[in-house]
C-alpha cells in the first residue's frame, strides 16, 4: 500500500493530466450533446421529418459513449506511456469507436428502412432483405476499417467484395429501379392510394396500392392493372386526385348493336309506300328513321331519313322529300307516333297529288326491320369523373343506346344519362342540360363531346 | 371427306384481330370479343364447295381465323362433288344471276344424289351449320335427323333470279332458320328470316393496306403511266356489264376540257368466252388515244390494284348491272372520290353527294367527273366521307360482328334481344 502511495506521489502529474483530460472531454461532450440535439430538433421540426425520432433515439447514448472514447484516446496520448503503448491504446480505442459507430449505423438504418418500407406496403421478404443488405454492408465496412487500423492487408478482400456487389447488382437489376422508383413515388406523395390517375399510354383508374415493385390501379372496367414503378416515374401521369361525389347507384353502360332484317317487301310508288308503311311494325320505321345516325354518324349535317331520301332521289319529288326530311324525331315520344305523322304527311300529299311517279326499276324502296341486340359492357361509373372517362373511350354504339334507343324505342321520357345524374348524383341542373340536348342535331361524336364538356364544366 | 387438319392449310389471314385496333379503336375490338365470349361453347360449322378459288373461299380463309381469335369455335368443311355436279351448280349460279339457263331433270337428280352422298359422309358436329351458296344448300335435309340451327348465306346477286331454278332451291332455303343476303334488292318473299349482311373489305390486306409512294410509282412506271396527269381509274373484269365502252365515251368528253388519262384495268374470266371479244372491242375503241390505258392484270395482282386506286384522281364503277361491287369500298377506303352507277349494292356504299357521286348514264358520269376533277377540295371532302363510311360499315370487322349477332340471336323473333 505504501508503495502505491509513494508511486502516486512520484508520478502525480503523469496521472492527473490524463484524468483531467478525460474528465474535461466528458464534460464538453455533455454540453455538446445538449447543444447539438437542440439544433437537430429544431432542424427536423422545420423539415417535419418522420425519421428524426428514430435518429435521436438511436444516437443519444452512443453520442456520449463516443466522447468517452475520445476522452480515453486523448488521455492515452497525453499520458507518459511508451510510444508502443500509446499506439496500442490508440488502436484499441479506435477499434471500440468503429464498433460503436457500426452498431449505431445498423440501428438507425434498420429503423429507417422499416419505417419507409411500411410506407410503400412492402411485404416482409423485401424488407428483411433490405435490412440484411444494409447490415452486412456496414459490418463489412467496419471489419475493413478494423483490419486497416490493425495493419492487416485489405486489398484482396475489397476485390472479392467488389465482385460480389457486381454480381448482386446484375441479379437485382430489374428489382432495384422499381424499388427506388416506388420509394420515390411514395416519398414524393404525388400519387396516393385512392387517387384517380391516367397514364400517357391511356391506362386509367383508381390507385389501390403502391408496393415495392409496382403500383396497382383498378380500371373502370374493374380490371386490376399493375404498373411497374419505374414506368410510373418515367411517363406523364395525370392525377385527378380523390374521387368526387359518389353515386348512390353506379351507372352500368350497355351497348346496342343491330341486325338488319330484310322483309322482302318493296314499294315502287308513293301509294304503295304509305299502304305498306301503315302495316309494318315500329321496328321497320325505327330502322328507316334512325340507321343514318349510326351509319353516317361522322357526317355533319347527316342525311335525312330513308323516306325523305327515296322520295327526293328515286321519285324526284323534292317538295315532299323536304317535308319528310323536316321531321324532328325528338318531338315524338314513341316510334308509333312518328309513324303516324309520316303516314299523315304522305296521305295528305297524295290527296292533293294523286298522280305519283314510279321509281325506276332497281330503285324501289325496300323495307328493312331493325333487330336490336342489347348487351351489358364491363364499364361502370361510380361518379362523374369515372363517367366522363368511360364516355371518352367507348364506341358510339353505347352513346347511341343511352341517348336514342332508351328514350325513343323503349319509351323513356328522357335519356339514361340524365336519369342517373339526377337520381343517383342529385345533379339536377346538369341532368336537365343533357336532357335538353336534341340528339338528332348532333353527330354521335359531337354529341359525346358536348356531354363530356357539360360534365367537365360542372366538375 | 376433308378433315380439320386439311382445313388449316387454307386459313390465310396474316392479320391478327388485335391488328384491327389500329384501324377501329380498342373499344370496337373489345365489343367483338364480348360477343365472341357469349358464343363460348358453341361450334359453328361453316360449309361451302371449295377451299380455294372464288370469293367465298377467300372470305372464309380470312374470317375463320379471326373468328377463332375472338374465341368462337368456327370450323370449315367443304362438300365433295364430281365435275358434272359442279357443272349443274354453275348453272344454278348463272340462273340465280338472272341468266336464262335450262336445267334438266336428270341434272337436278344428280344434284340431289351428290348432296345425299355428302350428307351420308360428312360429319355434322356443329351447333350451328353455316351453309354458303347453292352448292351445299340441300344439306338442310339432314336437319330432320340431327336438328341444330341452320343458316344459309347467299353471296350471289338474287335481284332477278331465274324462277324455275329459284323455285327448286327455294324448297331447301325455306327449311333454314335464317338466310343472309348482301343487298336489300336481293331479298325474296320468304317465310324464314332474311338478314342483310353486306360483304366487306379487309383494310390490312395487300389490296387495301397503305402503300409507300415508291411502290405506287414503281407500279405506274411498270405500266407506263404518267403520275403527274390526273388519272381516272376503273378496276373491273372486261365484261359488257361493266360498260368499259361507256367509260371511254365519258372520258373522251371530259378530256375535251380537262387534261387527264384513263386506266381500265382488270382481268378476263377464263370461263367467259365473251371477255376476249369485249377486250378487243375496248382496244379498238381506245385505239389512237395515248391517254387511254388498257391494262390486263393477272388474278392476285393485289398490290398493283391497290397502287392504281391510290394513284387515281377519280375512281369509276360505271357498271350496267352489279352484284355488290366491293371495288367501290376499296376506292373509298383509299379516300378516293368515286363516280359509280346506282346499281346492285353500289347505292349502299355511296350516298349520293355525301360519300361519292351516283350516275345513271354516260351524261351523268361526264357531269360527275367534271365536278370532281375541277374541284379537288370537293373531291377530297367526298373521299374523306367515303373513308369514314367504309370504316364504319364495310370493313371485315363489321361483317364479323353481323355474323356474331346473327348466331347469338338465332331462334329469337323479338325486336330487341337482351344478351
Amino acid at each position: 500500500m505504501g508503495q502505491w502511495i509513494q508511486w502516486l506521489i512520484d508520478n502525480w502529474l503523469n496521472v492527473t493530466i490524463p484524468v483531467i483530460a478525460f474528465l474535461a472531454t466528458y464534460v464538453v461532450s455533455l454540453w455538446m450533446r445538449r447543444v447539438a440535439y437542440r439544433a437537430f430538433d429544431r432542424w427536423t421540426e422545420r423539415l417535419r421529418w418522420e425519421g428524426s425520432k428514430v435518429v435521436v433515439a438511436a444516437t443519444r447514448s452512443p453520442f456520449l459513449h463516443s466522447f468517452l472514447l475520445l476522452g480515453a484516446y486523448i488521455a492515452i496520448q497525453v499520458s507518459s506511456l511508451s510510444p508502443e503503448g500509446k499506439i496500442l491504446g490508440g488502436r484499441i480505442v479506435a477499434s471500440l469507436f468503429i464498433l460503436l459507430l457500426g452498431w449505431v449505423a445498423i440501428s438507425v438504418s434498420e429503423k429507417l428502412i422499416k419505417l419507409y418500407m411500411s410506407r410503400i406496403e412492402a411485404p416482409q421478404p423485401p424488407t428483411t432483405l433490405a435490412v440484411n443488405v444494409v447490415r452486412i454492408t456496414i459490418i463489412v465496412l467496419g471489419v475493413l476499417i478494423l483490419l486497416d487500423i490493425w495493419g492487416a492487408p485489405t486489398t484482396p478482400i475489397i476485390l472479392v467484395l467488389a465482385a460480389v456487389v457486381f454480381i448482386a447488382g446484375l441479379a437485382l437489376r430489374d428489382v432495384i429501379p422499381n424499388l427506388l422508383s416506388g420509394a420515390q413515388v411514395a416519398l414524393g406523395e404525388q400519387i396516393k392510394v385512392g387517387d384517380f390517375i391516367k397514364l400517357e399510354s391511356g391506362e386509367s383508374g383508381h390507385v389501390t396500392a403502391i408496393n415495392w415493385r409496382n403500383t396497382q390501379i383498378k380500371t373502370l372496367e374493374g380490371n386490376l392493372v399493375l404498373i411497374p414503378n419505374i414506368q410510373l416515374v418515367r411517363t406523364t401521369v395525370t392525377n385527378f386526385g380523390h374521387p368526387v361525389k359518389k353515386a348512390t347507384y353506379p351507372f352500368r353502360f350497355y351497348t346496342r348493336l343491330h341486325l338488319k332484317e330484310l322483309t322482302g317487301i318493296k314499294a315502287s310508288n308513293l301509294r304503295e309506300l304509305v299502304d305498306i308503311l301503315k302495316g309494318v311494325p315500329d321496328s321497320v320505321v325505327y330502322y328507316h328513321t334512325h340507321h343514318f345516325l349510326e351509319e353516317h354518324h361522322y357526317l355533319t349535317p347527316e342525311p335525312a331519313n330513308d323516306f325523305a331520301l327515296w322520295v327526293s332521289d328515286a321519285l324526284g319529288d323534292e317538295v315532299l322529300g323536304e317535308r319528310l326530311a323536316s321531321v324532328d324525331a325528338f318531338d315524338f315520344p314513341t316510334v308509333g307516333a312518328l309513324k303516324m305523322w309520316l303516314v299523315e304527311v304522305i296521305e295528305d300529299y297524295l290527296a292533293k297529288n294523286p298522280d305519283g311517279k314510279k321509281a325506276p326499276e332497281g330503285q324501289e324502296f325496300h323495307f328493312i326491320r331493325s333487330r336490336g341486340v342489347i348487351l351489358s359492357t364491363p364499364y361502370t361509373a361510380h361518379d362523374l369523373r369515372e363517367f366522363v372517362e368511360v364516355l371518352k373511350k367507348v364506341t358510339v354504339d353505347i352513346i347511341y343506346f343511352h341517348m336514342f334507343e332508351s328514350r325513343l324505342r323503349l319509351q323513356k321520357g328522357t335519356n339514361d344519362f340524365s336519369i342517373w345524374i339526377k337520381d343517383c348524383l342529385g345533379e339536377d341542373k346538369l341532368a336537365d342540360k343533357i336532357a335538353r340536348l336534341d340528339p338528332y342535331c348532333y353527330s354521335l361524336d359531337s354529341l359525346r363531346s358536348t356531354i363530356i364538356q357539360l360534365i367537365e364544366e360542372r366538375m | 371427306m376433308t378433315n380439320y387438319v386439311e382445313e388449316e392449310i387454307y386459313l390465310q389471314s396474316k392479320s391478327k384481330i388485335q391488328d384491327y385496333e389500329s384501324v377501329l379503336g380498342r373499344s370496337y375490338i373489345e365489343e367483338l370479343r364480348m360477343l365472341g365470349e357469349r358464343l363460348s361453347g358453341k361450334v359453328i360449322q361453316t360449309v361451302n364447295s371449295t377451299y380455294v378459288g372464288g370469293g367465298v373461299a377467300e372470305i372464309l380463309s380470312h374470317m375463320v381465323p379471326l373468328f377463332n381469335q375472338l374465341g368462337v369455335d368456327v370450323r370449315w368443311n367443304v362438300i365433295q362433288g364430281t365435275p358434272e355436279f359442279f357443272d349443274v351448280t354453275k348453272k344454278f349460279h348463272n340462273a340465280i344471276h338472272g341468266k336464262d339457263e335450262k336445267v334438266f331433270p336428270e341434272e337436278l337428280s344428280l344434284f340431289l344424289e351428290v348432296s345425299q352422298r355428302n350428307m351420308n359422309e360428312m360429319n355434322f358436329f356443329g351447333d350451328i351449320l353455316f351453309i354458303h351458296d347453292p352448292q351445299p344448300v340441300a344439306l338442310i335435309a339432314k336437319r330432320k335427323e340431327i336438328g341444330r340451327k341452320w343458316v344459309w348465306r347467299c353471296h350471289i346477286d338474287m335481284s332477278n333470279p331465274n324462277p324455275k331454278v329459284w323455285d327448286f332451291l327455294r324448297g331447301f332455303v325455306l327449311q333454314y332458320d335464317a338466310t343472309i343476303f348482301s343487298s336489300p334488292n336481293f331479298a325474296q318473299q320468304l317465310s324464314v328470316p332474311q338478314f342483310l349482311v353486306p360483304p366487306a373489305i379487309d383494310p390490312l390486306s395487300d389490296k387495301n393496306r397503305e402503300l409507300s409512294r415508291d411502290t405506287i410509282d414503281s407500279v405506274l412506271n411498270k405500266y407506263g403511266l404518267d403520275g403527274d396527269k390526273p388519272m381516272i381509274v376503273q378496276i373491273s373484269r372486261f365484261d359488257y356489264l361493266k360498260d368499259p365502252i361507256g367509260v371511254i365515251a365519258a372520258f373522251e368528253r371530259v378530256k375535251k376540257n380537262i387534261d387527264c388519262q384513263l386506266v381500265l384495268a382488270g382481268g378476263t374470266a377464263t370461263d367467259d368466252p365473251e371477255s376476249e371479244k369485249v377486250i378487243s372491242e375496248v382496244r379498238e375503241r381506245a385505239a389512237g388515244n395515248p391517254d387511254i390505258h388498257i391494262l390486263l392484270i393477272p388474278p392476285g395482282s393485289d398490290i398493283e390494284v391497290n397502287a392504281l386506286q391510290r394513284a387515281a384522281a377519280v375512281v369509276m364503277q360505271k357498271s350496267l348491272k352489279e352484284g355488290f361491287a366491293l371495288t367501290v369500298s376499296e376506292a373509298l377506303w383509299k379516300r378516293k372520290p368515286v363516280v359509280a352507277s346506282a346499281v346492285g349494292g353500289i347505292p349502299l356504299q355511296i350516298r349520293h353527294r355525301f360519300t361519292g357521286l351516283l350516275c345513271h348514264s354516260i351524261d351523268g358520269a361526264v357531269y360527275a367527273l367534271r365536278q370532281l376533277l375541277a374541284n379537288p377540295e370537293y373531291a377530297g371532302w367526298l373521299g374523306e366521307n367515303g373513308r369514314e363510311h367504309v370504316k364504319h360499315n364495310f370493313l371485315i370487322t363489321r361483317e364479323l360482328r353481323d355474323y356474331l349477332l346473327l348466331f347469338l340471336s338465332l331462334g329469337s323473333a323479338e325486336d330487341v334481344i337482351y344478351l
